[in-house]
């Protein structure tokens, strides 16, 4: 290995470092605060790495990694969230478990799985880095063993992510033994020009079920609203965006390495996949009473309008997803940081009952959540507006009608919740409700500052797209 | 019918036809499967007492029950054992190759149980293998 291709890893050492830094501070008997700082830090450091060595990518370290500019919006994107998820961390686990601090090793090493397989270009890494992702994530979703769905989300996910792992192996296997190589680019060569045998089609549909399961799409969507309802609303956080956006890009990239949209076939199944998300994830929101439940279908509806910038499997297709996962992760975080902050020391902020008349009470929380549920319908003038146009304007302009169609119709479906949680937020008979001081009025400065910096995001993205969209576009230009 | 299929084999070998003695195995084993299940059901006599019901150990009759609280700290050394256990067995690979990989091979096993060590620290400090309270 050549010194810069050990440079181009450095960002991703960064962050396996900032577990180990941890665990040490653990061992040293730190207290929470400073874990919470050093963390902080250590995602600094982090991107400031991935600055750092900008310059000399792209470079690929055969045969496992490929670290190109793609990766590298990937990686920012999970990066940020993970940045916010763990800034909102703090006053929830502070105020809530005697012992929050294991909780940060965990959060790194999920980052570090999902960042692996942004850049894995073979088998061998992809499997590796859903592992760590999917084997933190039991721990972290059962982290508060003491709720009372903490445990049964925790078990639900274990088995039904064990199993899809089985059938992700499954499909490896059978891509090995149709090609005789486990890299992806290695796959893409050997079935150029020929017709896709009945070993290659089984091991798709597989892996299909895997990476339907890790995002939440349709027929494989059943986990998703109990694992977001007991999950800890951070972890929530965490789940919606980092954990989806490391898994798209690997779905991405192996498509594309394996020119998986020139199948009239696959396309069609993808198609009917992002249409069945799309319809039952809104339809399923329609009557939540249940705040995270309500956000769990809603990704999975939103997932299905990704998955429609991914059919045309080209350079605006990548575009599009990137802007959007982006839009959405910012949105989402948003939504999330507020269930966070309002959230009691014995229970999440999930029933609608608790919003209701926010904006009497805490203006600044409740104009947040509505600008993140309007960017989340897809209303103008809000990064969720924007995404969505690029989605369908990449749609269109490959001629996928049906999609294109069902995502305007659905869109319209997700305005009646959305606005139904805006008009709970706005009513009046505002709840008596008991005031007590904050613990750190400190960590709940920075995280309404932090909020506030979401929203602001929000709105600029809607309204200035440009010089995002540009930004992304030079950094797909690194390849 | 199965002999026109069989010559469809042997004579385009890349047609999915080359899985059908996969398929037809597996028919077979459902079918052996379903067919030894519902002989024995419908042939075999059933008797039901109540010892058929209780629990067999051994010959011996059961004593008491076993969901019992164990403590916890059994299970963390036991999992600490897998896990020391795992590194040995990265060693062993290492202590064959030693002299070939040089001092590269040295320093990555270096860092790995560097690595280790760090895991080790906070085992202690966290008073895992402390065994009284």
């Amino acid at each position: 290995m050549s010194n810069e291709q050990l440079l181009a890893l450095l960002p991703f050492m960064v962050l396996a470092g900032a577990s180990i830094v941890v665990i040490l501070m653990i061992a040293a008997r730190l207290s929470h605060t400073a874990i919470q700082v050093a963390g902080f830090l250590m995602l600094c450091f982090t991107v400031l790495a991935m600055g750092y060595v900008r310059d000399i990518l792209p470079q690929e370290i055969l045969p496992l990694f490929i670290i190109d500019g793609f990766a590298a919006l990937y990686t920012g994107v999970i990066i940020f969230s993970v940045g916010v998820v763990g800034l909102l961390s703090y006053i929830y686990f502070e105020e809530r478990e005697e012992n929050p601090k294991e909780y940060y090793i965990l959060l790194f090493l999920a980052t570090l799985g999902a960042a692996v397989l942004t850049i894995s270009r073979h088998f061998v890494s992809l499997f590796l880095g859903l592992e760590i992702l999917s084997v933190s994530l039991y721990a972290l979703i059962a982290y508060l063993r003491n709720r009372n769905n903490a445990i049964e989300s925790g078990l639900k996910y274990l088995i039904l992510a064990a199993l899809t792992s089985a059938f992700l192996l499954l499909g490896m296997a059978l891509f090995y033994m149709e090609t005789g190589s486990m890299e992806f680019n290695a796959i893409g060569q050997k079935l150029a020009g020929s017709d896709p045998g009945v070993l290659f089609k089984l091991g798709l549909a597989l892996m299909v079920v895997a990476i339907g399961f890790k995002l939440a799409l349709v027929p494989f969507h059943l986990w998703a609203a109990d694992v977001y309802q007991g999950a800890p609303a951070p972890v929530t956080a965490f789940i919606a965006t980092a954990s989806k956006v490391g898994v798209f890009a690997v779905l991405m990239r192996f498509s594309l390495a394996v020119n998986l949209q020139q199948s009239e076939f696959l396309l069609n199944v993808f198609s009917g996949i992002a249409i069945a998300s799309m319809i039952l994830g809104n339809i399923l929101a329609l009557r939540q009473q249940n705040i995270k439940r309500l956000l769990a279908y809603s990704s999975i509806a939103h997932l299905g309008y990704l998955i429609v910038a991914f059919l045309p499997g080209t350079r605006e297709g990548i575009e599009a997803s990137v802007f959007y996962l982006f839009a959405y992760a910012i949105t989402i975080l948003s939504a999330f940081g507020i269930v966070t902050i309002l959230s009691t020391r014995m229970k999440d902020a999930e029933d609608l009952s608790v919003y209701r008349g926010l904006f009497w009470r805490k203006p600044l929380l409740a104009a947040v959540l509505a600008v993140s549920l309007f960017s989340l319908a897809g209303i103008p003038l809000t990064a969720g507006f924007f995404a969505k146009f690029i989605v369908l304007l990449t749609g269109a302009n490959y001629n996928l009608w049906l999609p294109v169609i069902v995502l305007v119709l659905t869109s319209v479906i997700g305005l009646y919740y959305y606005l139904r949680i805006i008009s709970t937020l706005f009513a009046s008979a505002p709840a008596a409700e008991p005031r007590h001081k904050p613990l750190h009025p400190f960590f709940h400065f920075v995280t309404y500052a932090t909020l506030f910096v979401l929203m602001v995001m929000i709105c600029v993205l809607g309204v200035f797209p440009g010089p995002a969209i540009e930004g992304i576009r030079q950094f797909l230009m690194i390849r | 019918m199965h002999i026109y299929l069989l010559q469809a084999v042997t004579q385009n070998p890349d047609s999915s036809y080359w899985y059908l003695p996969v398929g037809l195995q597996l028919l077979f084993a459902i079918a052996f499967v379903g067919l030894m299940m519902g002989v024995t059901h419908l042939l075999g006599p059933s008797r039901k007492t109540a010892d058929k019901l209780s629990n067999f150990e051994s010959g011996i009759e059961s004593v008491g029950n076993a969901r019992q609280p164990m403590a916890v700290k059994y299970f963390l050394v036991a999992i600490l054992f897998v896990l020391f256990d795992v590194e040995v067995i990265f060693f062993y690979p290492y202590a064959v190759n030693f002299k070939s990989l040089g001092w590269e091979g040295f320093l990555a096993v270096m860092m790995f149980v560097g690595f280790f060590l760090c895991g080790f620290i906070y085992i202690i400090k966290k008073g895992a293998l402390k065994w009284e309270d």
